[in-house]
């Protein structure tokens, strides 16, 4: 196998750095003076096939223009948001990232934050060190964290994993996101400052793209007010940081917790002689256990891409959905790995797949999937799987596809959800009552209707036939049938 | 944030029942409690302790049948105390913990004790979870490094420690440490516990004693009261025990871990951090900490929340009134 060359843009993990210089052929770009870089990269441009960024140098426009030949770009981090996505779908470059390993870790720090700006732990340790326990007396009173009032912007995997910590603090939960999530028991709120006021305690943990840039505006920080707090484990550019330091300043803001900050590694000037803030330098997923699992998965796909094995976390395909990993749905799964799209199932045990993400409903694996596929048998459990709750987990953006059976499907709830945009597009090959089709679908242009073809090849009905065939002679010769289900 | 009790019930017309205050603070609690007894407290009078209790026995027209003691060392209410204050019937703590209380001396007289009961648990219990992920990940290092300006200049900070699936030994699984075995629980991490005796409604796992708990354990949280079977009941064996990678968390009180040895553990990296809310000698904290980046220091705070205070407050209140009342105490120490 000719060697991999990999471009790697900062030193960001010792491991990772000596595992790709092991197995790859490294390239380190800070081995270039700054003032030389472009022609470094000019003259390593044949070799470098994959870039491996983080969150604070990743491939934008300009690297990835100076590397034709690059094919992937590995991101040791989550969010990619420094990655010019457009200009590698474009180009045809993959992309993955490191999701789910670092996700309790970040979430943790987000708790670990939130108690430490609350109950004033740096500042009470300071504190206790300058000998002020003793000349001063008792630290000033705090305020308890527990059944605070928690708002969470954001509830992707990080968002979720800190609701469910603070929930063992008694913590309401309230969140905003793109789309509703099917969790009862947290309040969805559609606007950003209805959830600010709302809540004593707003934790940032989406993802940062053109919409969320600035999402904690000065209008939310007011919302937030005087007695209010804000944990920022998302990116510095979520939140107009001037207006921060200023709320901070004059005590309009209660407190901070930040571990990104919009120039890192320079944290404003003003933050550091407040007594209300507490400023982490971007440790959110930084255990010797995460960075390990982190590097692991950036070189792992690397291998899996020289190889041409599907990727284990891609981040460029749509997020695939599929209700029961039989054998047709684990033939989905291998198919779409190969577009790069991340694969997430549902069924009734969960089983052992390294790369496909469980999920413990339908309603879960709708609300995180951008397609998703009906191929579980039908059962008096399957029917009407598919139901409103699903289809609005979906959403406005999301895709259906049936090649099970139509009474899988609510089939009206499906309808109207089609008729009035709340469900993006469908793929249908079954109805609840061939060969009708329910007429309202016919004027749609987002829905693709086959009439029961799964099977409909000359060569699988051909083989089909043979089965049934060869089961009829097996059981008049009293001969072990070839394919009993019973 | 007004007293839910203070609100309810007016102080009686007439004459007020008397109540000794043994309380430095001029706060919330005593504003309330002037509102509804007369107070006779101790550190407005100036007078030594013998001679304000023997003073308050002429109070008219009764002695204070009831006392509000709070705890760190000042007052005892030992066998010495009792004898000066004969009248006293009644003893309420406003201390999580009762180690300045002689309890046995309280039985053979029959005065009741009520305790702080549950009150202080959730507060406790964040903050030793806060001081835990603090340890684990750095937080105030970290803090003091990126206010030191050293980000830009020495690069990211070293790594700190998962939490998740760390197992974290309980040393006293009373209110404050369930406390925090259900909230470390949510943070992923494996739960066990040492104390007098098993306890048949939890699933975590028991160890007899605290060295096999500290063997297989990541981290120790000190969370049981202190007493003479608790004394040192962290020492140089267990921290042995904890090695090189555990850390340990206290916040019960200082008595309950061997200072010295710990100091000599985390000098000697014998152990990994540690996070501190109390000390032997409060408010005199030992200066080989203050130069150690893996151990967090806090004064004795882990309940000094505006919300534990306003619950103190109408705990407070609740069992004077039981027990002028004469009705069952809300938070009984004695009778058992």
């Amino acid at each position: 196998m000719e060697s991999l060359g990999v471009l790697l843009l900062h030193p960001m993990n010792a491991y990772l750095e000596q595992e790709l210089d092991r197995r790859f052929r490294l390239i380190r770009l800070w081995d270039s003076p700054p003032d030389a870089r472009a022609d470094f990269l000019r003259s390593n441009a044949a070799a470098i096939r994959a870039v491996v960024g983080n969150a604070g140098y990743n491939a934008d426009s300009a690297l990835i223009d100076a590397l034709p030949a690059l094919e992937i770009v590995a991101s040791f981090s989550v969010g990619i948001d420094r990655v010019d996505l457009a200009k590698c779908r474009e180009r045809g470059i993959r992309v993955t990232n490191t999701p789910d390993v670092l996700t309790d870790d970040v979430a943790d720090l987000a708790v670990g934050l939130a108690i430490a700006a609350l109950r004033k732990i740096p500042q009470a340790d300071r504190y206790v060190r300058a000998g002020l326990w003793k000349a001063k007396g008792d630290y000033t009173l705090t305020t308890r964290f527990s059944g605070k009032r928690v708002a969470i912007l954001g509830l992707g995997r990080i968002g979720l994993a800190v609701a469910k910590r603070a929930e063992a603090f008694d913590c309401s939960i309230s969140y905003h996101s793109r789309s509703q999530k099917p969790f009862p028991n947290y309040r969805f709120f559609t606007n950003v400052v209805d959830l600010a006021a709302n809540c004593d305690v707003l934790i940032v943990a989406c993802s940062l793209n053109a919409e969320t840039h600035h999402i904690v505006s000065r209008e939310v920080i007011h919302a937030l007010g005087p007695e209010g707090v804000l944990i920022n484990i998302g990116r510095g550019a979520h939140v107009d940081e001037p207006e921060l330091v200023s709320a901070l300043f004059e005590k309009r803001l209660g407190a901070a917790g930040l571990d990104v900050f919009e120039h890192e590694p320079f944290p404003p000037e003003q933050l550091i002689g407040l007594d209300n803030v507490v400023l982490v330098p971007h440790v959110g997923s930084d255990t010797e256990e995460t960075c390990k699992a982190m590097a692991d998965l950036v070189l792992q796909n690397l291998e899996a891409h020289a190889l041409n094995k599907p990727l284990l976390t891609p981040f460029s395909g749509k997020r695939v959905g599929i209700i029961g990993l039989g054998r047709i749905g684990l033939a989905i799964a291998t198919r779409v790995e190969a577009f790069d799209c991340p694969v997430n199932y549902y069924q009734r045990t969960k089983k052992e797949y390294p790369n496909y993400t469980y999920y413990p409903s339908v309603v879960e694996l709708a609300a995180n999937s951008d397609v998703l596929v009906v191929a579980c048998p039908l059962n008096e459990q399957t029917r009407h799987i598919v139901n409103r709750e699903v289809i609005d987990a979906l959403g406005p953006k999301g895709v259906l596809i049936n090649i099970g059976r139509g009474p899988h499907v609510d089939e009206p709830e499906l309808v109207s959800a089609l008729v009035e945009g709340r469900l993006g597009g469908a793929g249908l090959d079954v109805f609840e009552d061939e060969p009708n089709v329910p007429e309202a679908l016919f004027t749609l242009d987002n829905v693709v209707l086959v009439p029961h073809v799964g099977s409909g090849t000359h060569e699988t009905r051909q083989a089909m036939a043979d089965l049934v065939l060869g089961n009829l002679e097996a059981h008049v010769l009293k001969k072990p049938l070839l394919t009993p289900v019973v | 944030m007004a007293s839910a009790i203070a609100a309810a019930t007016a102080p009686p017309t007439g004459a007020q029942h008397s109540v000794l205050l043994l309380r430095r603070a001029n706060d919330y609690l005593a504003a309330t409690l002037r509102a509804r007894y007369r107070v006779l407290s101790f550190y407005d009078s100036g007078a030594p302790l013998p001679a304000f209790l023997a003073a308050s026995a002429a109070t008219e027209p009764e002695p204070p049948r009831a006392a509000l003691v709070v705890g760190g060392g000042a007052i005892r209410v030992d066998a010495a105390f009792l004898d000066a204050a004969p009248y006293l019937r009644c003893v309420v703590t406003t201390a999580a913990g009762l180690d300045h209380v002689d309890l046995a001396e309280c039985a053979r007289r029959g005065v009741l004790v009520a305790g702080a009961g549950e009150v202080f648990s959730t507060d406790v219990a964040d903050h030793a979870v806060g001081l835990l992920i603090d340890v684990l990940r750095n937080v105030s290092a970290a803090d003091r490094y990126v206010r030191r300006g050293l980000w830009p200049v020495q690069g990211d900070y070293p790594l700190g420690s998962k939490l998740g699936g760390k197992r974290v030994g309980i040393i006293g699984l009373g209110s404050i440490g369930s406390s925090i075995a259900k909230r470390l629980k949510a943070l992923g991490c494996v739960i066990q516990y040492h104390s007098r005796r098993p306890k048949d409604t939890v699933s975590f796992k028991y160890f007899h004693d605290v060295i096999s708990l500290a063997t297989e354990s990541d981290a120790l949280i000190v969370a049981c009261a202190l007493n003479d079977q608790t004394r040192h009941i962290v020492n140089k064996e267990v921290l042995g025990a904890l090695g090189k990678d555990g850390v340990v968390v206290n916040i019960a009180r200082g008595g309950n871990i061997d200072e010295a040895e710990l100091i000599s553990a985390l000098r000697e990296g014998k152990i990994a951090g540690a996070g501190l809310d109390v000390f032997e000698k409060e408010p005199v904290v030992p200066a080989e900490f203050f130069s150690m980046d893996n151990v967090v220091l806090t004064g004795h705070e882990a309940v000094f929340t505006t919300e534990s205070g306003s619950d103190l407050c109408d705990l407070m209140i609740g069992n004077l009134e039981a027990f002028f009342d004469g009705r069952p105490l809300l938070t009984p120490v004695l009778p058992k």
